[in-house]
């Protein structure tokens, strides 16, 4: 008996305290908005997510240069990929990965040597 | 399947970069930092298909990773 008051109790107890704590984020919020603090943060989240690869990089970690056909760069690509995956790391096999996804693009956008 | 790391690498690494090139932890030990060092530059090595660029990347790593280069990118 005691034990089930008990329970009631703390979740009754919960879902106050989550409703304010909700709340007062809300409302943080919006003083935020009003200050320009949360403009501020949201700039830096699209920093961060616009940290991505530059085309320079990606040249570099595959050791190509711009005059380098599609085909070629798919050979390098696969080579570093299947050694990293046997000996080396998996962030570098991720930068790999990147690198070619980010060329990708770029040579599509050309439309020279068409990548599949 | 993992999902793979987003983006380059940092701008200036830090020992967290360095133990992820190596694919080792952060508090491993020097003997086991050689050994991955080895391991990883002979996947990635210039003369045999890997960049110049990796190849600096992974010995800046174990540099990081054996303490020679005293880098935190900060005043403290």
């Amino acid at each position: 008996m005691a034990g089930r008051l008990l329970a009631n109790l703390i979740v009754m107890g919960s879902g106050i305290i989550g409703r304010a704590v909700f709340q007062a984020y809300r409302q943080a919020l919006a003083n935020a908005s009003k200050s320009g603090v949360a403009q501020e943060a949201m700039q830096n989240g699209v920093r961060k997510a616009g940290k991505a690869i530059t085309e320079q990089e990606a040249r570099q970690i595959l050791g190509v240069t711009e005059k380098t056909s599609w085909e070629e760069i798919l050979q390098k690509y696969d080579k570093l990929f299947e050694n990293n995956a046997k000996a080396g790391s998996f962030y570098l096999q991720s930068k790999v990965h990147r690198a070619k996804e980010c060329l990708e693009v770029v040579y599509r956008s050309q439309g020279n040597g068409t990548p599949s | 399947m993992r999902k793979f790391y987003e983006g380059g690498f940092q701008a200036t690494m830090n020992r967290r970069e360095a133990a992820l090139i190596l694919g080792v932890r952060e508090s491993v030990a020097a003997e086991k930092v050689k050994e991955a060092h080895r391991r990883v530059m002979v996947a990635n090595h210039p003369d045999a298909g890997g960049s110049h660029y990796l190849a600096s990347k992974i010995n800046e790593a174990k540099d990081m990773m054996l303490g020679k280069t005293k880098n935190s990118g900060s005043a403290f």
